[in-house]
């Protein structure tokens, strides 16, 4: 796959994610026990064969930055490898994007000098494990202009933020809706998009022209339904979880505590990279007692944890109770503190004997450094 | 090249006889070590700890999958420009070219590599002890005293001292005499098997030695006994602090298990001296409801269903519902079926033990379950006993 490219667009709407993304862009957002969103797009970028990731990014970058530095836990700090496209700041360009079309129009030069023919551009909120080459296939056999990839099974976002398409017998995209409350189409956009890297830049350039900003609409759905481009579908089976509300973050985290979920996401044959941090194994001490949860690297573990994932690194001391909790890196729960449907971000730290206990349908967050 | 004050040479060409199946085909330094390390981590993590930025690694027997686990070094930031790890497997020479001899024959074949670097201290390092040491102390102790040669040593208890190469010094800590396992030992500073030489002095004993056909070409048997001799300024550097020596399948046992223990004798979680490792990037471990996991260590990767018991699990195994492990150390991807037990054990990497079948004992010697060995269900390996694939 020397001939694709890849495209993250990061900065989506984390309003409903609140706390959690006040400080770095949802992309940069801790997920898993140990990996950040992105990580899983541009693992899945490697797998394909990618070699060229483009990373245009928007406010609250620097923990991104630091967290993909120089690609090597990639594998792309090659000579072409990854390129960070941070907001240049002009006249015309404040630094915020409103909308997809306005964020590749910031970047079409690095679009004019990448070398390969076909891109690849996702978003940066999506959880997947995708290996493009089957759909860049379908894409040239079909001699598609643009393909979207769609889920049937995908976890749905936030209201009103969805897209549907609806697909012909050979997948030919013959309806799109956006924000649709009761949609026809079944196939859930997953915000995933294949196109030749010259069409993307013309198609940018275009709409720029005309004073146009959002993708889906003013350029995807316009050519559907004027059928002036060909756009087909591509049906994506496995996993995919948009990470757009404090709920999604903790029911994605919750369902890695089933084995056949974990197992689809985490194939042996695709793992999904992320900045290493050179921790020794999870530590088991005493009375300590685990039961359903996911332990990273550096935990240190005297208390009790149930139906919870823990960061690396983080401490549960003696007689403490983790119930139903994402836990991130270092982050301390103290002597008999007890907490149940919490989401503590890094560092934060319960103190002894304190009680949080959230109700299920609405997971308390913790903000990162805060001691209670 | 720009010259380096300090150059590392890893002696990792033995074959490490004594860990038996374990190393059958890969050298001692790549052995799995405490969940999620190898036995090379440690010399190259000090290292970079104690910004020695040039280590050339000596490899001979089995080198394949310690090269490429080394690979381009960069798991301890030595993947540099001017500086960094090198393999260093023995080469021809025109007519001639040869394997190395023995630990100063393998050194002496490397003068040029050396030479490149323009060092003035060479620190000679091996590859199968676990500690964690500043090696720049030791330099600036070296070179305070004005040493030819600094030989680091630890003290043993006296009991024990007829066991290892033991230096005589006198109050200024000066070698008079160096023993290998005297009888009647006069001092209790055992040699380490960590070496500064002032590059200079040292080119001139390895040319000597390597001019007398009678030579072992080994360090202790040859070069410092001649140095001695010739009255040159040797020291010892006194070490404290945790020190294993894991050459047999005992003392690998043993000193994984010491991990276990309240506080660690050696502090793998210090962030300011952090053992690095190459990573193979797995989820985290998951517990399955009904598990149970008491004072054990456990890497990421590890899918547990069963009881684990004061053992430790590299990345990637599997401990099935009814499954028992105890007192183990069990490798990456190894499997334990449903219902089979193990205790005091090493079950090597990608060995199954299948549902049912029991491997070691509550006492004896150290059973082993070489690397990508199967033990069929309900059999039965006994203490002390090691399973090798190829024999199956």
């Amino acid at each position: 796959m020397k001939d694709v490219m890849g495209l993250i667009v990061t900065g989506e709407n984390d309003i409903h994610l609140g706390e959690l993304t006040s400080q770095r862009a949802v992309a940069a957002l801790p997920i898993a026990g140990r990996y950040r969103v992105i990580d899983f797009q541009l693992s899945s970028m490697v797998h394909t064969g990618i070699k060229n990731v483009g990373i245009i990014t928007q406010k609250n970058y620097s923990s991104l930055m630091d967290h993909v530095g120089s690609g090597r836990e990639w594998d792309l700090h090659g000579k072409q490898g990854m390129v960070i496209l941070p907001p240049f700041l002009t006249r015309e360009n404040m630094g915020v994007y409103s909308g997809l079309l306005d964020a590749l129009k910031s970047n079409t030069s690095f679009l004019s000098r990448s070398k390969q023919e076909y891109v690849v551009l996702t978003n940066s909120h999506t959880i997947y494990n995708i290996d493009f080459t089957e759909a860049l296939r379908a894409h040239v056999a079909n001699k598609a202009d643009i393909t979207v990839l769609y889920s049937r099974n995908k976890a749905s976002g936030v209201d009103g933020d969805d897209t549907y398409y609806t697909v012909d017998e050979n997948n030919k995209v013959i309806g799109m809706e956006i924000g649709a409350l009761a949609p026809k189409g079944d196939a859930a956009s997953l915000k995933i998009y294949i196109t030749k890297r010259e069409l993307l830049r013309q198609l940018t350039e275009q709409g720029a022209a005309n004073g146009l900003h959002d993708f889906e609409r003013d350029i995807l759905q316009k050519n559907i339904n004027e059928g002036t481009l060909e756009v087909y579908g591509y049906e994506y089976d496995g996993i995919a979880w948009q990470i757009d509300s404090i709920q999604s973050y903790f029911n994605f985290n919750m369902a890695l505590l089933d084995s056949n979920f974990r197992h689809n996401l985490f194939p042996s044959e695709r793992p999904i990279y992320t900045k290493v941090r050179d921790d020794m194994p999870a530590r088991y001490i005493g009375d300590s007692e685990c039961d359903n949860s996911l332990i990273a690297n550096g935990c240190h573990i005297e208390g009790t944890v149930i139906n919870s994932i823990l960061f690396r690194g983080v401490k549960i001391a003696r007689g403490a109770v983790v119930k139903n909790s994402i836990v991130m890196q270092d982050a301390q729960i103290q002597e008999g503190a007890e907490i149940d449907h919490c989401i503590l971000d890094k560092q934060s730290v319960i103190r002894r004997n304190g009680r949080l206990i959230a109700p299920a349908a609405y997971p308390i967050v913790i903000a990162k450094n805060v001691v209670i | 090249m720009r010259k380096k004050k300090c150059v590392a040479m890893l002696l990792a060409g033995g074959q490490g006889s004594r860990l038996g199946i374990l190393t059958k085909k890969v050298a001692k330094p790549a052995v799995p070590f405490g969940g999620k390390f190898r036995i090379i981590d440690f010399p190259l993590s000090n290292c970079t700890n104690s910004s020695i930025d040039v280590v050339g690694v000596l490899t001979q027997y089995r080198p394949l999958e310690l090269n490429s686990y080394i690979g381009s070094g960069s798991p301890w930031d030595l993947d540099l420009s001017n500086g960094g790890v090198f393999v260093l497997p023995p080469y021809q020479t025109g007519k001639t070219g040869e394997w190395y001899k023995g630990t100063a024959n393998a050194i002496y074949q490397n003068i040029p590599f050396i030479e490149q670097w323009d060092p003035d201290y060479v620190l000679v390092l091996s590859g199968d002890h676990i500690y964690k040491m500043d090696y720049n102390a030791m330099l600036r102790a070296h070179i305070d005293k004005g040493a030819d040669l600094t030989i680091a040593v630890r003290e043993v208890p006296w009991e024990d001292a007829s066991r290892f190469g033991i230096l005589n010094t006198d109050e200024n800590d000066r070698i008079i005499e160096f023993e290998e396992k005297p009888a009647k030992p006069k001092s209790n500073k055992a040699s380490m098997g960590v070496y500064i030489f002032t590059w200079s002095k040292m080119r001139k004993y390895l040319e000597l030695d390597e001019a007398d056909p009678k030579s072992d070409n080994d360090f202790g048997k040859n070069i410092i006994p001649e140095m001695l001799n010739a009255n040159e300024k040797l020291f010892t550097y006194t070490f404290e602090g945790y020190w294993k020596d894991v050459g047999t399948i005992e003392s690998l046992w043993e000193s994984n298990m010491d991990l276990l223990t309240l506080p660690m004798p050696i502090d793998l979680s210090d962030k300011r001296w952090r053992i690095y490792a190459r990573n193979p990037g797995m989820p985290p471990h998951h517990i399955d409801k009904g598990a149970k996991v008491y004072n054990s260590l456990i890497t990421e990767g590890c899918e547990v269903k069963g009881i684990v018991h004061h053992s430790v699990l590299f990345a990637g195994v599997t401990v099935d519902v009814g499954a028992e492990v105890t007192d183990a150390v069990v490798m990456p991807g190894a499997i334990i079926e449903r219902g089979a037990v193990v205790r005091r054990a090493i079950v090597a990497e990608n060995a199954v033990i299948k549902a049912g079948a029991i491997v070691g004992e509550e006492t004896g010697n150290i059973a082993v379950v070489g690397p990508g060995a199967t033990i069929a269900s309900g059999e039965t390996v006994a203490a002390g006993v090691q399973i090798d694939a190829d024999a199956q």
